[in-house]
């Protein structure tokens, strides 16, 4: 069979691969975690009114999946090739006809699958947390309010529901994907040149927070309100090194109903893929040179 | 070393060509209400570094419920400074949640200002400046909320409610009764306002509320309270007697 220079099916080997290495690290824990805090914060503050309630429960879970996302996405994709190293995987790997740039899609594509799934499993766990204490409060509001009429009824449930359970719920949880996306192709890059697993992560925590503050560095600079050359440089240089995660932050508004247009997925998508393309090209620059 | 400047540049022209994509991209998410506005730096101090790095780091929301549970249990403490901090705070985190700005203003102007009130260790003076002074900080929690929420007719309705039950200022209620109206189109608020207009002094504003009573009436929502309001009307504006509505027969 003559060798290819690029093969899908090599790298969902060495996706595959990543996933189960990074299953054995037990790195899903967070998903058990994830479920007890869903449920506490979904009977916590019983003395909020119901919206207030849902609200809360959707805060508290929105903010643990993406502190899951980004800190999975950093961790994870950090420890892949100083693990691979260490265990001599890497050798192993590269002595065969893999080009490099294979093996990088290959974790970051594992990684990516591992964060998806995890996704997927815990918006599973949520929406059905949601959906069930939207009816009990509906059901306790009708009961407290003695509704009998169909238009009261109508009424308390569209209250009610105006906090609940909707699709858009889930566009959501995309853009936390998308995002993490980003970080693990970001953490990636940096991994092919830092010295430790450490240095990987501090370096990558720092630009994902920089990353969150780049809309208003970047205005700063682009609308010129800086006036000291040596802050307009700094600005200039930082909104151009990191990159802007604030674009994938809708979640507190969609908390709040507002509708993810087609639109602003298509925007979401684009510059997360951007972001994706153009980090994986300066790894593979990087791991090229990288001595083994 | 060639392959380390080739990333650096591929790195540099990636970030060159990304700045005006994301300018873009942010305009529109904003102008779509999905993205909010960049953060006040003024919360630092307030929420502390954490806080603002997590409030930073996409939790916005999540630091936000937070603050709220923390004014929530400064109000079972019965500690009014906090209480409006923390919602200061709440509400400089999420500026389009209503429901902050509400609950905000209606523990100021309800909650506080009753609590200073019917306080025996104050004097009398001071318990109605304090008084006043939590209705006027309800009443401004309200505005600043409406400059941001224009459309928000739960904002309009709580600031309508808070003059007409608090400051006791019925033009500014009925102003606010009549932006409700024009935002949900429910004649309902257009009678709250035309109760409002009939109560001031001001005998311009009671042709408004006239008019706005008679449109309802002709439309046939004739509660109680509208019919004897017109009645009242009638008499001040002295309307000729064939225009009167008929008289309203006690059962």
């Amino acid at each position: 069979m003559p060798h290819s220079n690029f093969s899908p099916a090599r790298i969902w080997t060495l996706a595959t691969a990543t996933v189960t290495q990074l299953m054995r690290m037990k790195i899903l824990a967070f998903l058990g975690v994830f479920s007890v805090i869903v449920v506490a914060a979904s009977f916590a503050s019983p003395l909020l009114n119901p919206e207030q309630q849902l609200k809360q429960l959707k805060d508290v879970s929105f903010g643990a999946l993406q502190i899951f996302s980004v800190v999975i996405a950093i961790v994870a994709t950090a420890l892949l090739l100083p693990r691979d190293l260490e265990d001599r995987t890497l050798y192993t790997i590269l002595s065969k006809p893999v080009p490099r740039y294979e093996y990088l899609l290959g974790k970051l594509l594992g990684v990516l699958l591992l964060i998806g799934g995890g996704l997927i499993l815990m918006d599973a766990a949520f929406s059905v947390v949601l959906w069930l204490r939207e009816k009990l409060l509906l059901a306790q509001m009708v009961q407290s309010l003695n509704a009998q009429r169909p238009e009261d009824l109508a009424q308390i449930e569209a209250y009610v529901a105006k906090q609940g359970l909707t699709w858009n719920l889930h566009l959501g949880v995309l853009a936390i994907f998308l995002k993490a996306a980003v970080v693990s192709a970001l953490a990636l890059m940096v991994s092919c040149f830092a010295s430790s697993t450490l240095f990987t992560v501090v370096i990558t925590k720092c630009v994902v927070i920089i990353g969150h503050g780049q809309t208003l560095m970047r205005e700063f600079f682009l609308n010129g309100k800086m006036t000291a050359w040596v802050e307009q440089a700094l600005s200039a240089l930082l909104a151009i090194l990191t990159p802007d995660l604030a674009v994938f932050d809708i979640v507190e508004n969609v908390i709040q109903g507002e509708v993810v247009t087609w639109g602003a997925v298509q925007i979401m998508l684009g510059t997360s893929a951007m972001y994706v393309v153009g980090y994986c090209v300066v790894s593979h620059l990087l791991f090229v040179e990288k001595e083994l | 070393m060639k392959r380390k400047l080739q990333a650096l540049l591929v790195l540099l022209i990636l970030g060159g060509l990304k700045l005006p994509v994301e300018q873009a991209a942010t305009r529109y998410l904003r102008e779509a209400k999905l993205l909010s506005p960049p953060l006040d730096m003024s919360v630092r101090d307030s929420i502390g570094q954490m806080g603002f790095a997590a409030s930073l780091g996409g939790l916005r929301s999540l630091v936000a419920s937070i603050t709220y549970l923390q004014a929530y249990t400064a109000w079972t403490n019965v500690d009014w400074a906090k209480v409006d901090a923390y919602f200061t705070l709440t509400t400089s985190l999420q500026p389009r949640y209503e429901r902050y700005w509400d609950e905000a203003s209606w523990h100021m102007a309800y909650n506080a200002a009753s609590n200073y009130r019917n306080n025996p260790k104050l004097n009398a003076a001071v318990r109605e400046k304090l008084y006043a002074d939590h209705i006027q900080r309800g009443v401004d929690i309200l505005k600043k909320g409406l400059h941001l929420l224009p459309n928000s007719a739960l904002l309009w309705k709580t600031l309508g409610e808070t003059y007409e039950r608090r400051s006791r200022e019925p033009k500014l209620a009925a102003d606010a009764y009549m932006e409700v109206y024009r935002i949900t189109q429910r004649l309902h608020y257009a009678r709250l306002a035309a109760y409002q207009y009939a109560i001031t002094e001001d005998p311009s504003l009671w042709r408004k509320a006239y008019d706005l009573l008679k449109d309802s009436y002709d439309k046939n929502q004739r509660p109680p309270s509208l019919l004897s309001t017109i009645k009242e009307l009638e008499e001040k504006l002295k309307i000729p007697l064939p225009s009167r509505i008929p008289d309203v027969t006690k059962p």
